[in-house]
């Protein structure tokens, strides 16, 4: 998709705000410095070449230093008046001193103090410009997990080392794996392992709370051909699973916010029907029971019936339990 | 078709402009000598385009003044407020950027995502240099998007303004209009609440985002109330969540319901008058006994019921009655096979 017009404006007089402070930058550095390809700086300096006050005559315009842009270095020597750094927005402001804020709760506890040091300086300088409304959001990330499994993963993360595992899934089955653990994905609900798994030759998210011990081997972990980033993505089933439709009553809203539905269909008296795609049955058959008493209709409806027989059978378990 | 200017260089050309004039430029002024203006075909497109970019700007935190000339009548010129433009003095390290760079991908809702990229392209212009995230590549932290709701509560935050939104109580199901003070909007245990002082029960409370039934209104003047300093919007939401911490005591079928057995702990001492008896009818049904702490009755017995005869609760009562009052609920779905799956309505 392109880049937004405010977006890229935001940038171009982001480089002039640091090119006033910076004597002359390779491409390549501003490039890093603001998170875009070498091209893209090449363009964006192209576009402030041309730009500036009305009259639009060689002496109105920004320049550069065209020698040293022959060099891949910018070097500017005209501002047009743009050489303040632009303040942030209020709400600018708060999206990342939350995200900050809940990254120093989770580095507290995870990583040396030099790191939490540096994340509370920056929370520090971002509170100060932002004032009073820099409290507004508060993200309390998840800390799942047995106190002994997040030691044990966190030491092995930091310091390189293979894990051993023993991991119970979604449908209730332990396993013991190897696994060469990448990075921790925390999120406000749960915290994930995501790692190279040996068995299994390739990239698992293990849910945390889901780990019964881990252990760090005396390897080291090995390089693995793993993407940059875990995408949201990575929590949905594949598209190749089985469709199934589920309508509930409104109680049962939280459904439709928790589970990776595919579509959600409003139906009269505040009813709804989610469309899914489910590679495990177990886990489909866990969620009707959860909702039981606002499910309407499930499509195929097997699903259902297997969950009235295991209830019925877990309600002869209890009739079978000696008196309390 | 005469060459159109692209908007972000229109925008930037806009920007110049206010900021370099001495004193103030009118609309007419704008239109004849910024670059991009020229080619809007009437004094209407103009006018449209104009107070599009207007927006767009101050949007971005370009400081737009309006200034009117008492020289010139009802003339209305612009300018850029370069005291405000600026961002406060800050300078910040390769070290800090990177941590930013980290933060900066926090957000899995798009707007903002939008609004913490944008303050890193901003702040990157104060950097000493590029950043590395080495250090703390290990952690990604998320968190998911707040809903519709999340924007609009966010401004009356800011504002300190009451809002006024349709609420479905979560153990009711009843709906009503509530009143709220907004103080802070919290992200915890899987879903974002509203912590403030509802108006009607003169008190503070937490309202999960989602039960919201009407997107969130102000009402009233601004500066209407303060937020107490001394906000705990933890024990909040646990409030909202039921409580304090209890123990589920379970006998668990060999080998099976390991998830639960991962947040098993040990019992307090393991030899009180009902340990004895609990473990007792543990044993003679050949089941193990786990002890697995819970805050709120409803999401436990919502979890146990769907474990099936694999984890019978022994105690505490509430807690039993409710998964069987589930269990029966989930052996009634039986019924499901007689009814059309279309789901018509049954009256």
């Amino acid at each position: 998709m392109a880049e937004r017009a405010p977006d890229r404006l935001v940038r171009l007089l982001g480089i002039v705000a640091f090119l006033n402070r910076h004597e002359s930058v390779p491409v390549a550095e501003l490039a890093t410095t603001f998170g875009v390809s070498a091209r893209q700086i090449l363009e964006d300096v192209d576009t402030l070449w041309v730009s500036g006050t009305p009259g639009y005559q060689h002496s109105d315009l920004i320049d550069f230093d065209a020698e040293a842009h022959d060099r891949g270095v910018v070097r500017l020597t005209e501002s047009r008046g743009l050489t303040r750094p632009l303040r942030l927005g209020t709400r600018e402001g708060v999206a990342l001193i939350a995200a900050l804020r809940a990254l120093r709760d989770l580095l507290g506890s995870a990583l040396p103090i030099e790191q939490a040091e540096v994340v509370d300086s920056t929370l520090e300088a971002l509170t100060a410009a932002v004032g009073d409304a820099s409290g507004a959001v508060d993200v309390h990330l998840a800390t799942d997990g047995r106190p002994d499994v997040q030691a044990a993963v966190q030491s092995a993360l930091v310091s390189g080392h293979r894990l051993r595992l023993e991991y119970v899934n979604a449908a209730d089955v332990t396993s013991g794996r190897d696994v060469d653990p990448i990075r921790l994905v925390t999120g406000d609900a749960h915290t994930y392992l995501q790692a190279w798994c040996l068995r299994a030759r390739g990239e698992r998210l293990f849910r945390l709370d889901r780990v019964l011990s881990a252990e760090v081997l005396e390897e080291l972990v090995e390089p693995h051909p793993v993407p940059a980033e875990p995408g949201s993505e990575v929590f949905r089933p594949e598209a190749s699973a089985e469709q199934v439709h589920i309508t509930l009553s409104a109680r049962a809203r939280w459904v439709a916010e928790q589970v990776p539905v595919d579509a959600v269909q409003e139906l009269p008296d505040g009813d709804f029907r989610i469309s899914l795609r489910v590679a495990d049955g177990t886990w489909l058959r866990h969620l009707i029971a959860q909702v039981a008493a606002d499910v309407r209709a499930v499509e195929p409806v097997q699903y259902a019936l297997d969950v009235a027989e295991t209830a019925e059978r877990a309600l002869a378990a209890y009739g079978a339990l000696p008196p309390a | 078709m005469p060459t159109t200017i692209p908007p972000t260089e229109r925008l930037l050309d806009l920007v110049i402009a206010l900021v370099n004039t001495p004193n103030r430029m009118t609309k007419a002024q704008i239109r004849r000598s910024v670059a991009g203006y020229d080619a809007a075909a009437s004094v209407e497109a103009f006018e449209r385009m104009f107070e599009r970019d207007k927006d767009a700007l101050r949007e971005l935190g370009i400081p737009i003044e309006t200034v009117t000339d008492a020289a010139h009548g009802d003339d209305v010129g612009y300018r850029v407020d370069l005291d405000a433009y600026a961002l406060s003095p800050i300078e910040l390290t390769p070290a800090q950027h990177g941590v930013l760079s980290l933060a900066a991908r926090f957000w899995q809702d798009h707007s903002l995502a939008r609004d913490a990229s944008r303050a890193l392209t901003k702040l990157s212009a104060v950097t000493s240099g590029p950043g590395s995230e080495e250090s703390v590549a290990v952690l990604a932290p998320r968190a998911r998007a707040g809903g519709d709701a999340f924007l609009p509560l966010l401004d009356a935050i800011q504002h300190t303004q009451a809002v006024t939104f349709g609420y479905r109580a979560a153990n009711t199901g009843e709906e009503r209009v509530r009143t709220v003070e907004p103080w802070r909007l919290v992200a915890s245990r899987g879903g974002w609440y509203l912590v403030g002082r509802d108006r009607d029960r003169a008190e503070a409370r937490a309202f999960r985002l989602t039960r919201m039934t009407s997107a969130p209104a102000a009402v009233g003047p601004r500066r209407a109330f303060g937020v107490p300093a001394d906000l705990d919007p933890r024990a909040l939401i646990d409030s909202h969540h039921g409580g304090a911490e209890q123990l589920a005591v379970l006998a668990v079928r060999p080998e099976r319901a390991g998830a639960l057995r991962a947040r098993a702990v040990p019992p307090t001492d393991g030899t009180g008058p009902d340990d004895l008896r609990f473990a007792g009818i543990a044993e003679s049904v050949g089941r193990d006994l786990l002890h697995v702490p819970y805050r709120a009755v409803t999401r436990m017995a919502e979890e146990l019921s769907g474990y099936g005869d694999a984890a019978l609760v022994l105690g505490p009562t509430e807690l039993r009655t409710a998964v069987l009052q589930r269990l029966g609920a989930a052996a009634g779905l039986s019924s499901l096979a007689e009814e059309p799956a279309s789901g018509a309505s049954d009256g």
